[in-house]
């Protein structure tokens, strides 16, 4: 028996007060009485109807994941309530499939528990399956039974000890390298040993020899820090090391003016290129909108984010932390104020348009590994060495472009190589400098 | 030991010089300045400060239009007033309505008229070119809820529950107009697109997406 008729029959009594009329407790225990009945009847036709063969209920597993299980789960609740023992719960079995053939219509009808559901769930609405037959819900309601039978599952406890994920798959592994250096000042120590030796036994045998005086002075004189220093092949050593290193140092440091790589302001929000482009593959034109019509890739705007971050509310690597910050935006209006990272002077005219959907560039061409990036930096030069370098290298990405047909035409007259992009102009000073 | 004192000298230039490059927060150090900060606005940068460039700038900014002014200050502070934001971007002016290059005027359904919407035919043809365009715009704005195939199985299916499984019965007879409708202003869990995605592409997904379906 269903805890719902038992109550159903307890009710009226709690409820009855001592001046309560014949009439209303009669009425109310008919009443008891009746939904006594209904549930009898409903858990009867519960244990008849839902099927129990192992083909109804793979065949029910199979609808269940094509269909619901997005927005439903046995035991847990997602987007919608857990399905567990719904075929108890639920008014009764032609409730629930009036209710998944159509629920805006059930809602409609004003039926009370239809109606209850729908505001529990935040007002969302489920999708009509008006395509599903009687015998395929079934199915689907032998999968749910199978399932609650067989109780929530339990989690997984993770292996110990298993690999980490990630860290260098190539190159040599940081344990081997340890080894090799340890291995190398062994070597070391071991050679300044022996050459001590060395030093010991040429005294020895330099002490039975006769020798002048100038000698013996050379021969007797202590190795003391003092005389290393003074000796002139320390100096040579120390002048050549310092002025080769502040040399360089110095060309580099002249060579780096004006010159942003390497450049990785902190942004308002903590945003993980790794995890978005990496981890979830969300393509970047997703986001970077404009990357295929515009001068600019553009960076997105909240709404953008919020199309996701409307119920993903907490992160990976800050919790809430950061991506509240997204959510105020939004509810305040107020644009996220990032800040801009690639910075091309204002001397040379650049087009993201161009390169990425005319010459089909990868954006990593010249932004660098970004799915690997927790912060983005300047990963190219973007001097206009670079540029020229690319331009001279590259072949245009002619095909299927009558643009370039009569150019193609025209440079295939003169030469057999490929058209570069140096070819059509793409070194012209105007080109870039206007 | 004049040698060594040249030495010092071009260890201290170089330590100075290496000081230059750019990292973490810093930009590092601008050969021209004057050349690199557009006067005009530019996208995503400003330069807040109307101070900026005082120090190398010849241009005389007159007091009574710009006071104050050097050469370097791009900001606009036109909307300062209504969001407490120097942005760069400007409110269209009143009652003027955007126009595409095919001359089509804005989708004005609004988002509870589904059913108007989904009537709506599709202007384009059923063309290999605009299916191959589908699929690529498919690849950028869909797929990675809805699954390469459409399932529902993208990456960030994981993450985001009630993704729609566009070859799922409840699916199967939507229209183009319908998928159009959906994308511009979402559906359920579904958030509107309508901003990332131009009209023409909407139909050119749509298009694919009853493709993929069958």
């Amino acid at each position: 028996m269903t805890l719902d008729s038992r109550f159903a029959l307890l009710a009226p009594k709690t409820d009855a007060r001592p001046d309560m009329t014949k009439l209303n407790l009669i009425a109310a225990s008919k009443l008891g009485l009746l939904s006594l009945l209904l549930s009898l009847v409903c858990s009867i036709a519960v244990a008849q109807d839902i099927p129990t063969d192992a083909a109804s209920i793979s065949a029910g597993e199979a609808l269940f994941t094509a269909n619901c299980k997005t927005c439903h789960k046995v035991h847990q609740k997602l987007v919608g309530p857990a399905l567990a023992d719904v075929y108890n719960r639920a008014p009764s079995i032609d409730w629930i499939k009036s209710f998944i053939k159509n629920s805006q219509a059930v809602i409609a009808s004003g039926d009370a528990y239809a109606v209850k559901l729908y505001n529990e769930y935040n007002k969302t609405q489920m999708t009509a399956f008006t395509s599903f037959k009687d015998e395929q819900i079934m199915q689907l309601l032998a999968y749910i039974k199978a399932e609650t039978d067989k109780g929530p599952e339990v989690a997984a406890v993770p292996v110990a000890g298993a690999p980490a994920a990630g860290g260098d798959s190539t190159g040599i592994p940081s344990s081997y390298l340890n080894a090799i250096v340890i291995g190398l000042v062994l070597i070391l120590v071991l050679l300044v040993v022996i050459l001590g030796f060395l030093v010991s036994a040429l005294k020895r045998f330099l002490d039975t020899k006769e020798l002048s005086d100038d000698d013996r002075e050379q021969v007797d004189s202590p190795i003391t820090l003092n005389s290393i220093v003074k000796s002139s092949g320390f100096t040579f050593i120390v002048v050549f090391l310092v002025g080769a290193i502040g040399f360089k140092a110095l060309i580099n440091g002249l060579y780096s003016i004006g010159v942003q790589q390497g450049y990785a302001p902190k942004q308002p929000i903590a945003f993980s290129h790794k995890i978005h482009a990496g981890q979830y593959e969300i393509e970047c034109k997703y986001c970077h909108t404009g990357v295929l019509k515009g001068k600019s890739a553009t960076i997105p705007s909240v709404n953008i984010c919020m199309n996701c971050h409307n119920q993903i509310k907490e992160g990976a690597l800050y919790g809430t932390a950061e991506l509240s910050k997204i959510t105020e935006a939004y509810e305040k209006n107020i644009p996220v104020q990032w800040v801009r990272i690639h910075n091309l002077p204002d001397l040379a005219y650049f087009n993201h348009a161009q390169h990425v959907n005319v010459g089909g560039i990868e954006c990593q061409t010249c932004h660098g590994p970004i799915q690997e990036m927790e912060v983005v930096q300047q990963y190219s030069l973007l001097t206009m060495g670079w540029c020229i370098d690319c331009h001279r290298k590259t072949d245009v990405n002619a095909k299927g472009n009558a643009y370039y047909d009569k150019l193609v035409e025209l440079h295939n007259k003169s030469s057999k190589s490929a058209m570069k992009v140096e070819d059509i102009g793409g070194l012209e000073c105007a080109k870039c400098h206007y | 030991m004049k040698l060594l004192r040249h030495i010092f000298l071009f260890g201290s230039l170089g330590t100075l010089a290496m000081a230059c490059g750019a990292g973490g927060d810093d930009q590092g150090t601008e050969y021209a300045p004057n050349m690199y900060h557009s006067v005009a606005y530019e996208p995503y940068t400003q330069i807040t400060d109307p101070e900026a460039g005082a120090w190398l700038t010849s241009i005389e900014y007159s007091e009574s239009e710009m006071p104050g002014h050097a050469e370097f200050y791009n900001s606009n502070t036109l909307n300062a007033a209504v969001m407490n934001v120097n942005m760069n971007m400007r409110t269209p002016p009143a009652n003027t309505v955007p126009r595409n290059k095919q001359g089509w005027l804005p989708y004005r359904l609004p988002k509870d008229s589904l059913e108007i919407g989904a009537k709506r035919k599709s202007p384009l043809d059923s063309t290999a070119q605009v299916l191959a365009d589908g699929k690529v715009l498919y690849e950028s704005y869909c797929q990675h809820c809805h699954g390469a195939k459409g399932a529902g199985d993208g990456k960030v299916a994981d993450k985001y529950a009630g993704i729609a499984n566009l070859k799922g019965d409840a699916y199967k007879n939507i229209t183009e107009g319908h998928i159009f409708h959906v994308i511009t202003h979402g559906k359920g869990l579904m958030w509107a697109h309508g901003s990332q995605i131009s009209p023409e592409d909407r139909w050119k997904i749509a298009k694919y997406v009853k493709a993929l379906q069958k």
